[in-house]
């Protein structure tokens, strides 16, 4: 997988990165940045979001959007070149 | 015990590890066993209390979630009985797809299809609190892993459906596993 064709690279650039921003990243930000964190009676943890959570949930939605599109996309789209691999060069699963 | 050689370069980086094809296909299928009852359970437990109302979900629940303007509108008339079908036999259907490996990626993709709108609903419904990593979002992760790897060779009707007409097509044998 070394040749990325433009939707491989928009999937795993784009999908990836939006979902990983909303969950890790701004997660992080929140984490560190935002008001505390106490712990309510129900065991639910109370405290003021940094980046408002509807902009998170956007983020997160748009990323799992884009890696579904990929999906449909493989099937429909271009069918890639089937053959042997290049002689010389290790066959690899990836 | 077989072990394949994986080498890629992935952002901007050379990868190179060493993978168990056994353990691999081992742990695939109980990621598909676990991930297909979950889902057939679903749909199995709303079918056994037929009839089945959604409406409390995509009229209700659904509200002042950003997935609203698109889920509301299937809260009454003939797109709510269209929900009220969908969703327990979708269910049954992804559940069947994942647990005898039938069509498997097509399976895994519309068991992530559903399970974010049940990530995005239930989790903005109660109001995220405890975080936005949920089982669904971690339900969609296994199903994409499902998917990505196409595990539906290890005791999978796929196996039959690969060697059947329609599917020698390289098209349409991405749908299988």
């Amino acid at each position: 997988m070394n040749n990325l064709s433009t939707a491989d690279k928009i999937a795993l650039y784009g999908g990836g990165g939006l979902v990983m921003l909303g969950v890790l990243v701004i997660g992080l930000l929140d984490m560190f940045l935002g008001a505390g964190h106490p712990v309510d009676a129900e065991g639910a943890i109370v405290h003021e979001a940094l980046v408002p959570i509807d902009i998170r949930a956007w983020i997160i939605l748009l990323g799992l959007v884009i890696w579904g599109l990929y999906a449909v996309y493989k099937v429909v789209g271009p069918a890639a070149t089937a053959g042997p691999a290049p002689a010389g060069e290790p066959e690899t699963m990836d | 015990m077989s072990t394949q050689n994986i080498e890629t370069r992935l952002f901007g980086s050379d990868v190179s590890y060493n993978l168990s094809g056994t353990w691999l296909s081992y742990w695939v299928l109980m990621l598909r066993l676990t991930a297909g009852w979950w889902m057939l359970h679903a749909g199995l437990d709303k079918l056994m209390a037929w009839p089945f109302d959604a409406s409390w979900f995509v009229g209700g629940a659904a509200q002042g979630t950003i997935l609203a303007p698109f889920v509301t509108p299937f809260a009454d008339g003939a797109l709510l009985t269209f929900v009220n079908f969908a969703v327990p036999l979708g269910q049954l259907a992804i559940g069947i797809g994942l647990v005898f490996g039938i069509l498997t990626r097509t399976a895994a993709f519309f068991g992530a299809f559903l399970l974010m709108f049940f990530y995005f609903i239930n989790g903005m419904g109660g109001g995220w609190a405890h975080g936005l990593v949920t089982g669904e979002l971690l339900g969609i992760m296994i199903m994409g892993t499902i998917a990505t790897l196409g595990a539906g060779g290890l005791l999978a009707v796929d196996n039959r459906l690969k060697e059947m007409g329609p599917f020698k097509n390289s098209r349409l044998r991405k749908l299988l596993g």
